[in-house]
């Protein structure tokens, strides 16, 4: 019983994070029916930006050998902040690589390409100024939290529920603004009918760079919370989450909050249900979720199809 | 789609269209009680037609009557919720479009599908692709026969664009030619696929008068030259009214007329349809000539 | 030129022209490094565990390269057609997400397959030539065929149809096209391909592993054939040949290479939508340098 109360909290927790990580996919591939490919890149500044904020200290190896910020915060606070940092840095991808492209009216797998190039430059970019080593943020910057609890003969690490709670909340937080708030119903009638919503008076330009900025904030607090829970294990660390957000974003259907939701969880669970002696598979299992969703029901658990104009 | 072809029971006749009895086994093309609901909505609702080989039969009807989407369960681009579409009595509906196209029947499409990066000429020999087949060897190596076949096959092509006085731009990119010609390339290369019905969807959409005149003339034409059978939608209704001899009203996604030109002019359902029931069969035309 | 360098630019190129085979019929597949890893790891595998293909003299027999790259490129067309029949009903995006699940499920499989040499991989493979020119000789020659085929397929009706599929897939399929043939097709010949180049590139490179395959290989061929424009085969080869060389001519600037590639595929697709190659510019070129040769009535 408590193995499998182990296997739910391990799984939720990586779930969980997959979901966060998803939702930023899917808030833009909603609005502009693109993925962002440098989703991954904006994810691991988040880590990177969670670090810092909380005066970890550069390695010896980049160009920015032994740097260090003036001041250390605490991690509450590093957290939003690092997001405000990775919003930032998605606004400015849109800005480059997205609009111009979008403007021209180009082949929706143009930007996809031109996203990559962007995540590219990031990721290389952190490996040039920071070098390549691991970093891992300390759970003493929790505070005074425990190290573990025990539920039910389970022990869950505190920073595993941190990780539930803050992902949950933003969770919920995000499906209250998308349903109750105005702009979160322009962003979601954009998704669903640019035009009529431009005619609506619906400022589309607007409401795809709230997508992104959303998508960019989401993805760093995700991008600080595995640096917590698990480390930053070099600029690459991202890359993983990355194609496994992909498979997330079709289980769940692509463009759905709720799915993306569900999507994470699902796979995090799958993951944790992986044996041991099998951990070496633990990544397929994102990706064969992937592949027999689109041979079974392209449209996910909670997407729509979406039909052909003839 | 997949190419499961149900075995047909022996031609039954549908319920007698009103106005003219054709029985409907000797039709080329028929559908029975043809439906098509996407979601709550009802597209084309129980749709019973009978087109006899050689005539020029017309579909006309208010935006949104289901037209398009009838031509689409026809051609093979949506399988119907309800009811069969039969060809030469034999069931063809849910058959994926490459097939139906192999059994006889070609279309346009509303929206104008050519393929823009090619020229005018490569769209139409996309049309002969099953007569351009060759030995892969022969191909590769350039032989004489290959050669010869090419050059016959451009023959074709361009006699094709002759007809429709385009063989003179033959060259030129698809997308850069009018919207009329576009209009008339895209007839063009569902010829070349040598159907014995030709399915029109708007093929006057766009055109001035003096045009819509010449495609009037055209399709008589082809539809003696090749022994066609033509399926044509249209919202000119005094174009449909010269051309066709006999048409079919939709309104709905029902059909609520059958008849020669003359029939369906006089049908009050079709005069209230169009015109909310005022007018007479004297009256303006219907739908408005432009 | 350093001979290395060459050698590694034309199997860039052979690389930018498997992506570019589905591409040419509308297909955005990033297979490509999965069945490069596949074929890589066939010719690895046989050299090393089969004593006749490695031979007795100081560089192995030509024939064993010969024999494995057809085996390669068998198991690679054959994983293609089954995979490509299911995966080719998915359009657009999902293809492409299918794709790349794909090369990571086979990253993964060749990551922890008992014989496959785990994260090593398999290394110490013997060398049928003696010197990196010769490898570019043979690389250019399989080149040079391939490119030949690509010229002829213009000229083919399956040339046409390709084109006409990735203009507009459903009006090509009611013009009678099996567009799913073409399609898997394409697919199967891009496998293949990438499949034999895979195989020459295991011994050339004397190891292989499975990080050969991941999805930053997927990311590098695309922008091959992005940068060099995927509506001719010309593009591909020059998107190949000369983004390979770049992060070697870069190599004074050193760690800034992978952000100068970075900065090529993302301000590629907004700068040159159509790529380096494009027919128009082909075009023009052709007017500047009249060949001799009459035009054609018509193209």
């Amino acid at each position: 019983m408590s193995d499998l109360l182990q296997l739910l909290f391990n799984g939720l927790s990586v779930g969980a994070v997959y979901a966060l990580f998803a939702l930023g996919y899917t808030l833009v591939f909603s609005v502009l029916g693109v993925i962002n490919f440098s989703h991954g890149a904006v994810f691991t500044l988040g880590g990177y930006f969670t670090y810092l904020l909380i005066g970890g200290a550069v390695g010896a190896n980049g160009l920015l050998a032994h740097a260090q910020l003036p001041f250390a915060l605490p991690f509450w606070l590093a957290l939003p902040l690092a997001g405000f940092g990775s919003a930032t840095m998605a606004l400015l991808i849109e800005r480059l690589a997205f609009r111009p492209l979008r403007q021209r009216q180009a082949d929706p797998l143009l930007a996809l390409i031109s996203s990559l190039g962007a995540g590219v430059i990031i990721v290389n970019l952190i490996q040039l100024l920071v070098g390549a080593e691991s970093y891992s943020i300390p759970t003493t910057a929790l505070g005074h939290l425990p190290a573990a609890i025990t539920i039910g003969g389970a022990q869950v690490r505190s920073v595993q529920l941190l990780l539930l709670a803050i992902s949950v909340v933003l969770l919920v937080l995000l499906t209250a603004w998308l349903e109750g708030s105005r702009n979160g119903r322009g962003l979601q009638a954009v998704s669903e009918d640019p035009v009529t919503a431009r005619l609506l008076g619906i400022d589309s330009d607007g409401m795809i760079r709230l997508a992104f900025g959303l998508s960019g904030f989401l993805a760093g607090v995700a991008g600080g919370l595995v640096g917590l829970s698990i480390s930053i294990a070099g600029p690459y660390f991202g890359i993983g989450y990355g194609l496994k957000g992909l498979g997330v974003l079709v289980l769940g259907g692509l463009g759905s909050v709720p799915g993306a939701m569900l999507g994470g969880l699902i796979i995090g669970l799958a993951e944790a249900c992986v044996p041991a002696d099998w951990s070496g598979y633990k990544d397929a299992v994102s990706y064969g979720f992937l592949f027999l969703v689109l041979l079974l029901r392209p449209q996910g658990l909670l997407g729509k199809a979406l039909p052909t104009k003839v | 789609m997949n190419g499961r072809t149900p075995r047909p029971k022996p031609s039954s006749t549908s319920s007698q269209p009103a106005g003219q009895s054709l029985p409907a086994d000797q039709a080329l093309l028929a559908t029975d009680r043809l439906s098509c609901r996407f979601g709550g909505l009802v597209a084309v609702n129980q749709v019973d037609l009978a087109v006899m080989e050689g005539e020029i039969f017309g579909l006309i009807g208010p935006n949104g009557a289901g037209k398009t989407t009838l031509f689409n369960l026809i051609s093979g681009l949506g399988a119907p919720s309800d009811g069969r579409v039969l060809w030469r009595g034999e069931a063809i509906h849910g058959l994926d479009p490459a097939r139906i196209n192999r059994l006889g029947i070609a279309r346009t499409f509303q929206n104008l599908r050519l393929f823009s990066s090619l020229s005018l000429l490569e769209n139409v020999l996309v049309g002969l692709h099953h007569r351009a087949r060759t030995p892969l060897a022969a191909a590769l190596l350039g032989s004489a026969g290959f050669r010869r076949q090419q050059r016959q096959l451009r023959q074709e092509a361009l006699a094709l664009l002759e007809l429709f006085d385009l063989a003179d731009q033959a060259g030129r990119p698809a997308g850069s030619l009018a919207y009329g010609d576009r209009r008339r390339v895209e007839i063009a290369r569902a010829l070349a696929t040598q159907p014995k019905l030709l399915l029109l969807d708007e093929p006057a959409a766009g055109m001035n008068p003096a045009e819509k005149d010449g495609l009037c003339e055209l399709i008589s034409r082809l539809r003696d030259r090749f022994s066609l059978t033509v399926l044509i939608i249209e919202h000119h209704v005094p174009l449909m009214m010269r051309l066709c001899d006999r048409l079919a009203v939709l309104n709905f996604g029902e059909r609520i007329a059958l008849g020669t030109p003359a029939e369906v002019r006089r049908n009050p359902q079709v005069i209230e349809a169009y015109l909310g029931g005022q007018g007479t069969a004297g009256g303006p035309p219907l739908g408005g000539g432009r | 030129m350093d001979a290395t360098l060459l050698q590694q630019m034309l199997l860039g190129a052979l690389l930018a022209l498997s992506v570019y085979l589905p591409l040419r019929c509308g297909q955005l597949s990033l297979a490509t490094p999965g069945f490069y890893a596949v074929g890589g790891y066939v010719a690895a595998l046989l050299s090393t565990q089969v004593p006749l293909l490695a031979g007795s003299g100081s560089t192995s027999p030509l024939w064993a390269l010969l024999l494995e790259m057809l085996l390669a490129g068998l198991l690679c067309g054959l994983l293609a057609l089954g995979i490509g029949r299911v995966v080719l009903r998915l359009r657009g995006i999902y293809l492409a997400i299918a794709t790349i699940a794909l090369v990571e499920i086979l990253r993964v499989l060749n990551l922890n397959l008992p014989f496959t040499g785990g994260a090593t991989g398999i290394f110490a493979i013997p060398q049928p030539f003696a010197t990196p020119l010769g490898y570019a000789g043979f690389t250019l020659v399989l080149l040079l065929a391939v490119c030949w085929l690509c010229a002829q397929l213009e000229q083919l009706r399956l040339g046409r149809a390709m084109a006409a599929i990735r203009d507009d897939e459903l009006a090509s399929a009611s013009l009678g096209i099996d567009t799913q043939r073409v399609k898997v097709l394409a697919f199967v010949a891009s496998a293949v391909l990438a499949g034999l180049t895979g195989a020459i590139a295991a011994h050339f490179l004397n190891s292989w592993n499975a990080r050969l395959g991941s999805f930053d290989a997927s990311v590098t061929t695309l922008a091959f054939v992005v940068f060099g424009g995927s509506r001719l085969w010309l593009g591909p080869v020059i998107g190949g040949l000369l983004l390979t060389a770049l992060p070697e001519l870069l190599r004074p600037v050193g760690d800034l290479r992978l952000i100068i590639f970075g900065l090529v595929i993302l301000a590629g697709p907004v700068l040159f939508p159509q790529g380096l190659i494009t027919p128009e510019r082909l075009a023009a070129v052709r007017r500047h340098w009249p060949a001799g040769r009459s035009p054609e009535p018509v193209p």
